[in-house]
């Protein structure tokens, strides 16, 4: 039995309208989405907005707790560390290197794989097996591994881990965009294409492009939490952000003495990381179910 | 299958021969002298450094030396540690097995708990054990491992007093050791100290099993979630509903083997995260492990402790990599017809 | 009925097990001390880092003779009497008879300690022809730096348990170097069996002593694990294992106390005191202590050549809050080099204020207007006189960067930032020197005389005649008065010529579980754990 419909005229939205209506039914990824956008523009604008500057020592304020403890100080919302420094002004400006830089290197990472994994995949044989094994050495390498060796051979700092941890992520997302490709290459309006007479270069960017970037985007969201990740890990280890840069998990290794005078110094650091991969594992997991249904439809 | 096997270990000694060839050329690309990065030898004199220099035959060109390399990692003379004065060998081999412990006992956990957690989250689909087992699940994802070892260490080890935060077992008790799996020694010596080491040893292992444990369960969670939702949608499931089975006969003898199969392979590749994990946790409760090793070795530019420690952990991912695929290939009908060996 | 299989299996397994006997009695089995770092080598005689003294000197070994913390008067140990001569030049020692070295599974001695032993470890020190004066670098910091190689003329075995130690001249210091926790007895035995089968280099990596404690294990970056002695000379030792927990992170040896993981920590940062002290199951012991931190300059580089550029740098600095910041207030503010608890203190009027336009004027008057890029070297480890270098570092940085001069901060592992400072890789260093006996010269010789700069342990690379003429005469003298005098002006040339700005002395800390017992603060020295036993 056909549906019951009231009005005559058919439904006949764009995809990513229909995309953007499903996304939005999905309330935990809308809020990671809100969650996300807000980070992103901390990041660009944190300098202007802190309150402090990120190296203002204020001898007479050490070690306050947060403002809504007794001892806090409403000047310092988030409270002082050992050295007198706002811990508000410090995390917000650890946005642009944590946050700011993961996307840089997931971006970075992104382009890179579409660009080799769309290489990949439309060679055939051995040119194919090549760029498709090409970074495989690099699969087996653990990627923490790869930042030390990276950092050995360049010197530690910020701009260095992130060529390691793009390294390190690349041969996953060649071989994940390389199936996309592939699998799109299959179908049948590419043979129709094929047919027509396009060469292999319009084929890619007006057939296959178009219908695979929504996937590019979900894969950009699970790189972008990767680095993340991998970028505070190393700040941690002391191997990636050298002082007095304040990369959270960087700030989180240099309070770490600090942990039974002052916990929060270390706990907040620790939850913004927190908040920051959950809020893009949101939006990239709300995004794949999306574009799941949207498939079902 | 030939022609499958032949191709697989093609790829073997190709993926060797790189990272061979990759770790030698390090020692043209760390700071410092080359023949003290090839040897950990500092301040030979120079009778010395000529001896030096005809073993890793630095006269020679580049691919003279290559085998000579080579040569060298096969006798099992893989340099010395710039810092200790000992032979980097020697040093992997005693820590190693403490890594492959830890890394081994995490992915028994994680295959424990993730692999019920993700088939339950499956049958039960958008109803509430889905919804929760979903939600623990991309927090676990999310959370980074070195703020969820000092969040255990601090309610555990500090706050409730249950557990010890470091080292593989209590110092005061001495274990001698056989093979460096510290729990196969314990039993190998018949329990001394009244099974109070063995109980011990448990008790070390806890905190940092949990918590290297934690990213490959949410990983296969989803995965093993994803894999079985797949199959119930596949028609011979439906058919097999229409048959009659009951719910767990239809889950246990026919979803299940088909949906862990390429949760087999996607262990295998959860292998080189892992080493990676392992290696923070190593750090944060000072397991002396080789993870733990090798980043002292980079604070202390130790270059041929970290060339030796690339090569081993490397192999060991290589090799656990190749095992779970020949699993894989074995237990999967399908994929011992295809010839290229896929990702 | 899955369930009662595992549970009978469970049971089963129990069953094997050994009852608990009494081989793990909590009280007297063993004790565990978080160190911070690795020992760098097993024989005292060979290094001056406190962080391996304090694990290897009071433990493995003992000397001739000792200093009693309280009365500084000398007190016998493995020599049970001595004489001076009139002249000061001949020292007589009369040996106790009747002590053992170690047994272990490396090595059985087959007498007991005799004079040939005390020659042959003080022959060592000195003698080209020994067969062990070049085995591991010839290095012998502490006694190459007080010049004992041109002190001692020779040493004379008058009988089995006699010993004659004749001098080129007198030095008042000379029985006080005698007392240092580097002034260990060998065992010649051990040293004769090693060169037999060409293994010489095992004498400083596994050791044979004669001290209550002896050598089982070492794990690097792991454990060191020692064995009592059963035949300690001295006393019964109570502990039948002590173990010392290598954690080189200050703030895991606070958590190992608060979770019992050790017993006793070395130098808790100042930070955590409080933590610590709140515990009803932790006693923290405060003494005083001979020490001195310090900003020592490369004054061998350039700009550091220049006395007004080092001017300039030492009134850049405010220490004062430096006291606050990386102290806690349990510091004093250094007002000589000396710490005021030494007899030769003398108070400095010139020690240098902070005063950032002063220092200014300085480096324009050595034309570096525009200032210029420096290293400073932080410890990775907590002391005695630097609870937190990297802080003070930091610190210092920032008050720097208002005179235009900028600091980069460099760290490495603790023995291998000791050798790089001996090789003066560095612009500046935040180092100190924790006394090993009360006479003053301690705090001179072995850090800041040319002999110092010679064996590559004078932080600071000075090396001023006149300063050493100072000393000469301070140890010719046996005057207390004229002794006084001489110091008194070799601390004002330091602070005149600031090879080195002293900052503070630090008070010794030290956390134990409240079970611990005979385990006292001593205010020079390594630790002592030969008295250590559980309540």
């Amino acid at each position: 039995m056909a549906k019951f419909k009231l009005f005559s005229e058919e439904s006949n939205r764009s995809p990513l309208s229909r995309l953007w209506k499903k996304f939005k039914a999905n309330h935990p990824a809308l809020v990671g989405l809100w969650i996300f956008i807000a980070l992103t523009l901390l990041a660009l604008f944190a300098p202007l907005i802190s309150p402090y500057s990120i190296n203002q020592q204020h001898a007479n304020a050490l070690l306050l707790p947060p403002s809504w403890h007794d001892a806090g100080d409403v000047r310092f919302i988030l409270g002082t560390d050992d050295l007198g420094r706002d811990i508000l002004s410090r995390l917000m400006n650890g946005a642009t290197f944590t946050f700011g830089l993961s996307i840089i290197a997931a971006l970075i990472t992104t382009a890179l794989g579409v660009i080799i994994g769309s290489l990949a995949g439309m060679s055939k044989g051995i040119r194919s097996s090549f760029f498709n094994h090409l970074l495989d050495i690099t699969l087996s390498i653990p990627s923490l591994l790869l930042a030390i060796i990276i950092i050995a051979i360049l010197g530690p700092g910020l701009l260095n881990t992130v060529w390691a941890i793009i390294l390190a992520l690349l041969p996953q997302y060649v071989h994940s965009i390389r199936n996309l490709v592939v699998e799109e290459l299959s179908k049948d309006y590419i043979s129709a294409f094929r047919l027509d007479g396009a060469s292999k270069w319009k084929i890619l960017v007006r057939g296959v492009f178009p219908n695979i970037y929504e996937h590019i985007v979900v894969i950009f969201t699970m790189a972008l939490s990767t680095a993340i990740l991998d970028i505070a890990a190393l700040g941690f280890l002391k191997l990636g952000a050298q002082p007095p840069t304040t990369e959270w998990g960087a700030i989180l290794a240099e309070n770490l003495g600090l942990i039974y005078l002052a916990p929060w110094t270390v706990g907040l650091p620790g939850v913004l990381l927190f908040i920051a991969v959950l809020s893009t594992n949101l939006v990239g997991d709300g995004l794949r179910q999306v574009l799941k249904d949207r498939k079902a439809d | 299958m030939r022609e499958y096997l032949f191709r697989r270990i093609s790829l073997l000694l190709f993926m060797l021969l790189t990272l061979t060839a990759f770790t030698f050329s390090l020692n043209y690309l760390f700071p410092g002298d080359v023949l003290t990065n090839l040897s950990g030898q500092v301040n030979s004199s120079y009778a010395q450094s000529q001896v030096l220099a005809d073993k890793y035959q630095l006269e020679e060109n580049i691919i003279v030396q290559y085998g000579a390399f080579l040569g060298r990692i096969v006798d099992g003379d893989w340099g010395y540690s710039l810092s200790s004065g000992q032979p980097v060998f020697e040093h992997i081999l005693l820590l190693f097995p403490a890594t492959i412990e830890l890394c081994v006992y995490a992915l028994v956990v994680a295959i424990i708990f993730g692999i019920p957690s993700g088939v339950i989250a499956a049958v039960f689909h958008k109803r509430w054990p889905d919804r929760v087992i979903n939600s623990l699940t991309l927090m676990g994802f999310s959370i980074p491992i070195f703020w969820l070892a000092l969040l255990l260490i601090m309610v555990f080890c500090l706050g409730l007093g249950l557990f010890p935060m470091s080292g593989r077992i209590g110092l005061l008790y001495e274990i001698e050791p056989y093979s460096h799996f510290i729990l196969v020694d314990i039993i190998a010596q018949g329990f001394p100290y009244g099974g109070l080491a063995f109980i011990d040893a448990l008790k070390h292992l806890a905190l940092p099993t949990i918590v290297l444990a934690m990213y490959p369960t949410t990983v296969l969670i989803r995965f093993t979630r994803d894999s079985m939702l797949n199959v119930l949608e596949q028609n011979y499931i439906k058919t097999a509903r229409a048959k009659g089975l009951n719910r767990r006969q239809l889950i246990l003898h026919h979803a299940l083997r088909n949906a862990l199969l390429p949760v087999i392979k996607q262990i295998g590749l959860q292998f080189s995260t892992l080493l990676t994990l392992a290696m923070i946790t190593e750090v944060i409760f000072s397991w002396p492990g080789v993870g733990r090793w090798l980043i002292e070795s980079i604070y202390q530019r130790d270059y041929p402790a970290i060339q030796g420690g690339l090569l081993a952990v490397s192999v060991f991912v290589i090799f656990a990599n190749m095992f779970a695929e020949f699993s894989h290939t074995v237990l999967n009908p399908i994929s011992r017809n295809q010839a290229h060996g896929k990702i | 009925m899955r369930i009662l299989l595992l549970g009978t299996l469970c049971t089963l397994l129990l069953g094997c097990i050994d009852e608990p006997n009494a081989k793990l009695n909590e009280n007297n089995q063993g004790l565990v001390y978080c160190a911070e770092a690795n020992p760098m080598t097993f024989n005292p005689q060979v290094t001056t880092t406190g962080s391996t003294i304090d694990l290897i000197a009071n433990q493995l070994y003992d000397r001739l003779i000792s200093i009693d913390p309280d009365t500084a008067e000398f007190k016998p140990e493995l020599a049970e009497a001595w004489g001076v001569s009139d002249d000061g030049t001949t020292i007589t020692f009369y040996l106790r008879k009747g002590v053992q070295f170690h047994h272990t599974d490396y090595f059985t001695p087959s007498r007991k300690m005799t004079a040939d032993d005390v020659v042959f470890s003080f022959d060592r020190l000195f003698n080209v022809y020994n067969p062990y004066h070049f085995v591991g670098d010839a290095t012998y910091p502490y006694f190459q730096s007080v010049g004992v190689d041109q002190l001692i003329q020779e040493i004379v075995k008058v009988d089995e348990h006699t010993v004659q130690f004749k001098l080129f001249n007198a030095e008042s210091s000379f029985l006080s170097n005698l007392a240092t926790d580097f002034a260990v007895i060998t065992s010649k035995e051990y040293a004769d069996i090693l060169a037999a089968a060409e293994k010489k280099s095992q004498f400083d990596t596994k050791p044979i002593g004669t001290g209550p404690y002896k050598y089982k294990q070492y794990l690097r970056d792991n454990l060191v694990r020692y064995h009592k002695n059963e035949s300690y000379w001295k006393h019964p030792v109570a502990m039948s294992q002590l173990v010392f927990d290598i954690t080189t992170n200050n703030t895991s040896r606070i958590a190992k106390m608060l979770t019992k993981e050790c017993d006793i920590t070395a130098h808790p940062s100042a930070s955590q005191l409080a933590v610590l002290s709140k515990r009803a199951d932790i006693t923290v012991d405060k003494a005083e202590n001979l020490n001195i931190g310090y900003w020592a300059f490369n004054t061998e580089k350039e700009p550091f050549d220049n006395s007004l550029v080092r001017k300039a740098l030492a009134h850049s600095v405010d220490f004062n809050k430096i006291l606050q910041a990386v102290f806690y207030g349990n510091g004093q503010i250094a007002k000589s080099y000396l710490p005021p608890a030494s007899w030769a203190f003398a108070e400095q009027e010139s020690m240098p204020t902070y005063n950032p336009t002063l220092a200014r004027k300085y480096l324009d008057m050595a034309g570096y207007e525009e200032g210029f890029e420096m290293t400073i070297w932080a410890m990775p480890v907590s002391r005695i006189y630097n609870p937190n270098a990297r802080k003070m570092a930091e610190l210092i940085q920032s008050d720097l960067k208002q005179i235009g001069v900028t600091a980069k901060i460099v760290e490495y592992e603790w023995n291998t930032f000791i050798e790089r400072i001996g090789k003066h890789e560095h612009d500046s260093v935040l180092l100190g020197w924790v006394a090993d006996t009360p006479d003053p010269d301690n705090f001179f010789s072995p850090l800041l005389s040319c002999t110092a700069t010679f064996s590559d342990k004078n932080p600071a690379n000075w090396c001023n005649p006149e300063f050493d003429l100072l000393l000469t005469k301070a140890l010719d003298t046996t005057d207390i008065e004229e002794r006084k005098a001489f110091y008194a002006q070799a601390q004002a040339m330091i602070i005149d010529q600031l090879p080195l700005v002293p900052i503070a002395h630090g008070m010794r800390f030290q956390a134990s579980s409240k079970e611990v017992k005979g385990i006292d603060l001593k205010p020079f020295g390594g630790i002592s754990l030969a008295n250590a036993r559980k309540q």
